[in-house]
């Protein structure tokens, strides 16, 4: 069964900017460890990091076919820092995957507990959209 | 570069798809995938994905005792990810087009639903000459 572990963040998730370089590294090799456990036990199916929201734009189709872009957000939107999609034995499997990941390093090493959204994801695109 | 569409939804427009007709459905469908055979003849196409209802969504924070902490309450106004495509283009203003595709891709009676699709690069690190 294949899960997606989204973890979203407000806009201040940039404030990881500012964490000490040390803290900094602690994090990302957490995060480094994890993907490659997750790799040699086969469970791990794609992993990505996003570009920070000011990046972000939303979309929208114009009348005469020409993309209608907006930059601008509600304060408290929810943004997709990253994800990892495994693929698991068990939702409870997915769950203990994603407490792992919530409890990644933050400033001074403290575990950050970060909520991580698990959801299902569809076996395949259904076979219409292929 | 590479950019993931991300289209979203709160658990009452997922409710509301619920009551499309079938034919309105076929015809949505129809229209996504073209977009996507369109995007594999052009070599754009790297994934696209659907996940599972809301309802099946939880978020987990940390662990206690080895235990994953899980939660399946959502507010009401919670934008859930319903789908995504992710693309590899030459840069933004063609990630944009086809978000601006998929956006206006027909709904009840056939009318563009005109969703917003949010438009984020992949933080990977590509060198600056390119």
């Amino acid at each position: 069964m294949k899960y997606i572990l989204m973890m979203n963040t407000m806009r201040a998730g940039q404030g990881v900017l500012q964490w000490p370089q040390k803290d900094l590294r602690a994090h990302i090799a957490f995060m480094i460890g994890l993907n490659k456990e997750l790799r040699e036990s086969g469970e791990l199916v794609s992993a990505e990091g996003l570009a920070f929201p000011d990046q972000a734009k939303l979309v929208r189709a114009g009348k005469d076919g020409v993309p209608i872009t907006d930059g601008v957000f509600p304060e408290s939107k929810e943004f997709l820092a990253g994800y990892w999609i495994v693929d698991v034995d068990s939702p409870e499997r997915a769950y203990a995957v994603a407490a792992k990941a919530s409890a990644a390093p933050g400033p001074g090493g403290t575990p950050l507990n970060m909520p991580i959204e698990v959801r299902p994801v569809m076996s395949g695109p259904p076979p219409e959209m292929l | 570069m590479k950019y993931i569409l991300l289209m979203s939804g709160t658990k009452a427009g997922v409710d509301q798809y619920h009551s499309w007709s079938q034919k309105d459905i076929e015809t949505h469908m129809a229209a996504l995938r073209s977009i996507a055979n369109d995007l594999s003849g052009s070599g754009e196409f790297v994934a696209t994905q659907g996940l599972a209802e809301p309802a099946e969504a939880k978020v987990v924070r940390g662990e206690k005792n080895g235990i994953p902490v899980t939660d399946g309450i959502f507010p009401e106004a919670k934008e859930f990810l319903l789908g995504y495509w992710i693309v590899d283009v030459a840069n933004a203003g063609r990630a944009y087009e086809i978000a601006s595709r998929l956006s206006a891709a027909p709904g009840p009676g056939g009318a563009p639903t005109n969703m917003p699709i949010e438009v984020r690069r992949f933080a990977t690190y590509e060198p600056k000459s390119q």
